[in-house]
């Protein structure tokens, strides 16, 4: 049994896909930044499969640390990932304390 | 052997996401989202991604997962806020727009040269002694300390600046605060 890039990259399209469904279609603050998740979730996952694919029996197909260079970028994803968490969750408390609602088609403020 | 726990958690991954998004009650999500990340987890040690794969489970099956237990819990929604009273006819336009996504980045992942030119390269078969230890933690932390220093410097600024974000909104002002600040919104019958 094999596992070939495409294989991967399909997975990952299916998981940002429905991280962008539940973006869409959902109506509460917090699901809303779960879906975020899962969609950040699957470009890590598209990151990796590259990396691991340009890590090629004859060596790297990349010079140096080059290797590692998909690591370091899923890494700072990661790193952006929880940042966004932290600031989405802040906004999401001070939301809900000035309107006492979390569901994001109250928040109409700013619609023309 | 390693390309089967791939494809039985690549599907486990799209079941548990789907009903990430579809469960109504936010606990029911976020439970769901932590076996999500475990099974990516998984696939990160498949393609040979050992820190990663317990980096996965530390920051986002521990840490962020606290976060937004934590947040649920503060909030503690009653059954009546949790109904999104949403319409049908968006909920198809949703489904129809992701529909639309997947085939048009499925469209693009079968029509590239770079991408087809792999094609079957077995990503679980062996590789080099010099390259197999590119996912590990030695590895990562000298490329990470060398080449990519920059960047991780300014990662470290990012979060600072989300810290301080994070804090200044969720702060309650005292009421004296307050009313210094916001006097046209709070009092509105006061200063008329």
């Amino acid at each position: 049994m094999t596992l070939s890039l495409d294989l991967c990259l399909y997975l990952c399209a299916a998981v940002f896909s429905i991280g962008v469904y539940g973006v869409l279609s959902r109506q509460n603050i917090i699901v809303i930044l779960m879906s975020l998740e899962l969609m950040l979730n699957g470009v890590n996952l598209a990151i990796i499969s590259f990396g691991r694919y340009f890590i090629t029996p004859e060596g790297s197909a990349l010079s140096g640390t080059g290797a590692s260079s998909s690591q370091i970028f899923v890494i700072i994803v990661l790193a952006i990932a929880a940042a966004e968490a932290a600031v989405g969750l802040a906004i999401l408390l001070a939301v809900y304390r000035r309107w006492r609602s979390a569901r994001i088609g109250d928040m109409r403020l700013l619609k023309g | 052997m390693d390309a089967l726990v791939f494809y039985i958690s690549g599907i486990l991954m799209v079941a548990s996401a789907l009903l990430v998004v579809t469960r109504k009650n936010p606990v029911y999500s976020a439970i769901l989202l932590v076996v999500f990340f475990l099974l990516t987890s998984l696939n990160f040690l498949v393609l040979r991604s050992p820190f990663l794969a317990v980096i996965q489970v530390l920051v986002y099956g521990g840490a962020i997962m606290v976060l937004f237990v934590f947040v649920l819990m503060l909030l503690n929604l009653t059954e009546e806020e949790l109904d999104e009273k949403v319409e049908p006819g968006r909920k198809l336009l949703a489904g129809a727009g992701s529909v639309l996504l997947f085939v048009l980045l499925a469209w693009a992942i079968n029509s590239s040269e770079r991408i087809q030119a792999a094609g079957d390269t077995d990503l679980t078969g062996p590789v080099k002694e010099s390259v197999a230890r590119a996912g590990e933690t030695r590895e990562i932390g000298e490329a990470l300390f060398s080449e990519h220093i920059l960047p991780f410097e300014f990662t470290s600024i990012l979060i600072f600046i989300a810290i301080i974000g994070a804090i200044y909104l969720t702060k309650t002002r005292r009421a004296d605060e307050r009313q210094a600040t916001e006097p046209a919104v709070e009092q509105p019958e006061e200063s008329a």
